[in-house]
């Protein structure tokens, strides 16, 4: 109570020289500033990195390729019964294929565009994943329709004005493209197909502009677009291997369970595949992006620490002007714990005052940031917010926490200062 | 004298300084008395051990040798945190310079020092306003130092110093900045205020005149050698 009393006195003492004290106030603000738009900068890129991965559920998922290297050529090869095989196996909720084939033509009426095939599996829909990415229509479901999701970019180019206006619409798929035939031999294929658009995404706002070039197909569609066992093929063909002519480069084993990640990661190595889990390449990732993040705080409290000299300085200088009267109430009273209290609430509230006024400068800062780069990004084809800055609330509270105690400590010295002030000598002084 | 009235009791009241190879003897072997309600005037040139011996009576400043008693307390084997108390609740301190807090006006000026006493809220406001009302300030409560007087200023600094209405006046030449008008009224209220509130003063100066019209006993001191009565009038 009586603490609280006494540093209730402080704002009195900061009023005494607004100028100094502002000036002071400054430092904190611009180093609070640049370390709040720094990490938010870092936060903000590391959430839109993640959004993939928590939107369509990925952290259930293990990435699996053939063995490469030394024994490539005995390694079993990833083709449909094997992905049969690993769906039998326990905690395995779907294996299917990961195509990317480009160029595949897309028509509607008189417009053509060049599209990306990506598969995407049925159960994508019973999941509840991707559903942010849907712009119009829906998501494949059960059934084996012929039905397709286009990209927002693909929509336009087929001279859709909006989403919705193309969901529902009949378009020609034309793909062609290179089948192993067994041996070293190779036929040239061509495909059409008569689709139905029931669904239209955009991808987040950082995947640059092919993200939205992307023809959704469902699995056991993409298994006719002539090419897609190419890759693999080639690479069996290169390690010197019995050629395959139905392997997949690449397949996403779905889990039901991440504990199961493990155990299903164990199984799959054993059969002679080579895994990758995904919350593996997440954890990666944060660990990237922590180090970043620690090193732009250790730049922007440098910066802190500076503004804290300025501190120590502006309360020398005020334990010096107020020496009589540090003399005076020590006469009438206050004790010298009353003084440093004093005096360290003074540091607190330039420190809390620069804190708040540094957040509101780094968002505002980052605003401005986030313009610019969106007018850059839709020179480049990326439209919508790009959301690159992110100011979580606990790095908003961590701040200014942080401002608080860094002017605290700085207070610390010219608040023993005051304390130690002689009363005797200090009114003897004229 | 060593009467149950005794207030301020010193014996062998002794500070020195050491200022390079020179010892100045500020005080040297003070025996002084002073009973409760007293108001005693301590006559003496600049230098002559004064201010020392108000510093010692308020616990602001230690003797090196001798003793101080006021009421039952023994000043000399206090703590720093006891000589800190000490002053919150039994000392009033009145300085020549006045020593007020320009930001603030006279009325903050008074309520400062109840904070350090412990008292918060409307009481210390109510206490302020009335020990400004009492030093006959009522009208300028929320004036600020530099839109005083002299006169002005020591009172609201007399108010300051019996806001918590201490048993001890000590008054450090309260009349050496004032013009001789100004400073016979101040010297009355400093009597009003020992006489309405009861208060003991111990009053330093070098005004021999105003000393003899106020207070009850006047004592001389020369080069830190208290002369002339040591016990009471
Ligand atoms: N801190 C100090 N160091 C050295 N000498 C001091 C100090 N304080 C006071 N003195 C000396 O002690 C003597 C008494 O001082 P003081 O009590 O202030 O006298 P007065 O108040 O009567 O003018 C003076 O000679 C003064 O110079
Ligand atoms: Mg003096």
């Amino acid at each position: 109570m009586r603490a609280l009393k006494i540093a209730g006195l402080a704002m009195n003492g900061l009023r005494r020289s607004p100028l100094r004290v502002t000036l002071t106030t400054l430092g904190v603000t611009f180093a609070c500033g640049a370390l709040v738009t720094m990490v938010a900068l870092a936060i903000g890129i590391q959430r839109q990195v993640e959004t993939p991965f928590r939107a369509l559920a990925m952290l259930n998922n293990i990435q699996v390729r053939p063995k490469e290297g030394k024994d490539a050529d005995k390694a079993p090869p990833l083709d449909d019964a094997a992905l049969a095989n690993i769906e039998k196996l326990p905690g395995v909720a779907a294996a299917y294929p990961d195509v990317h084939i480009k160029g595949i033509k897309v028509r509607y009426e008189k417009k053509e565009a060049i599209a990306i095939g990506i598969a995407l599996p049925r159960e994508a829909s019973l999941l509840g994943v991707a559903d942010e990415f849907i712009v119009a229509g829906r998501l494949f479901d059960e059934g084996n329709r012929p039905e397709a999701i286009l990209g927002l970019s693909v929509v336009k180019e087929l001279g859709f004005k909006t989403p919705a206006e193309a969901v529902g619409k009949q378009i020609a798929l034309e793909a062609a493209g290179l089948t192993p035939d067994g041996g070293d031999k190779f036929t040239y294929q061509q495909t059409t197909m008569a689709l139905t658009v029931i669904g239209v995404y955009e991808a987040p706002a950082l995947l640059p502009g092919a993200a939205r070039q992307g023809i959704l197909l469902p699995v056991e569609l993409m298994k006719d677009i002539p090419g897609i066992h190419l890759d693999s093929a080639l690479s069996r063909l290169k390690s010197g291997g019995p050629i395959v002519t139905s392997g997949y480069a690449s397949a996403t084993v779905r889990v039901r369970d991440p504990a199961m990640l493990h155990e299903v990661q164990v199984k799959l190595t054993a059969m002679g595949f080579s895994t990758e889990a995904m919350l593996n390449k997440l954890q990666h990732m944060r660990q990237f992006f922590l180090a970043i993040q620690m090193l732009l705080s250790v730049v922007g409290s440098v910066a802190l620490i500076i503004a804290a000299l300025g501190i120590v300085n502006t309360l020398l200088m005020a334990v010096m002007e107020r020496y009589q009267e540090i003399g005076l109430c020590k006469a009438i009273g206050a004790s010298d714990g009353d003084l440093f209290i004093l005096f360290l609430t003074e540091a607190g509230i330039i420190g809390c005052l620069g804190g708040l006024t540094g957040l509101g400068l780094g968002w505002l800062v980052s605003q401005l940031m986030e313009l610019v780069a969106g007018f850059y990004a839709r020179g480049q084809g990326i439209t919508g917010r790009l959301n690159l800055f992110a100011f979580p609330l606990w790095m908003v509270a961590v701040t200014v926490a942080f401002a608080i105690l860094v002017s605290i400590v700085a207070g610390i010295y010219p608040a023993l200062r005051a304390a130690r002030v002689d009363p005797i000598r200090a009114l003897r002084s004229h | 004298m060593e009467s149950s009235d005794c207030f301020i009791e010193t014996r062998g009241l002794s500070r020195q300084y050491r200022v390079g190879p020179a010892e100045i003897h500020a005080l040297v072997e003070v025996d002084f008395h002073v009973q409760k309600g007293e108001f005693v005037a301590i006559l003496g040139v600049s230098g002559s051990g004064k201010s020392t011996l108000l510093h010692l009576l308020g616990g602001l400043d230690t003797p090196d040798c001798g003793c101080v008693r006021v009421g039952d307390r023994d000043l000399a084997g206090m703590t720093s945190m006891e000589r800190t108390i000490y002053r919150r609740t039994v000392v009033g301190f009145i300085f020549q310079s006045y020593y007020l807090v320009g930001s603030l006006t006279a009325t903050e000026n008074v309520a400062l020092a109840l904070t350090f006493q412990g008292v918060f809220g409307a009481e210390r406001t109510r206490l302020a306003a009335e020990s400004i009302e009492r030093v006959g300030l009522g009208l300028r409560a929320s004036h600020r130092p530099n839109q005083l007087s002299g006169g002005e200023q020591q009172r609201v600094a007399i108010a300051r110093a019996i806001v918590h209405r201490p048993a001890l006046l000590l008054a450090d030449e309260p009349t050496g900045n004032l013009d001789r008008a100004t400073a016979a009224e101040v010297m009355g209220l400093i009597h009003q205020v020992h006489r309405d509130l009861g208060t003991t003063v111990v009053m330093v100066t070098h005004d021999e005149e105003m000393a003899a019209r106020v207070a009850d006993r006047v004592l001389r001191i020369r080069d830190g050698r208290l002369e002339g009565a040591g016990g009471s009038a």
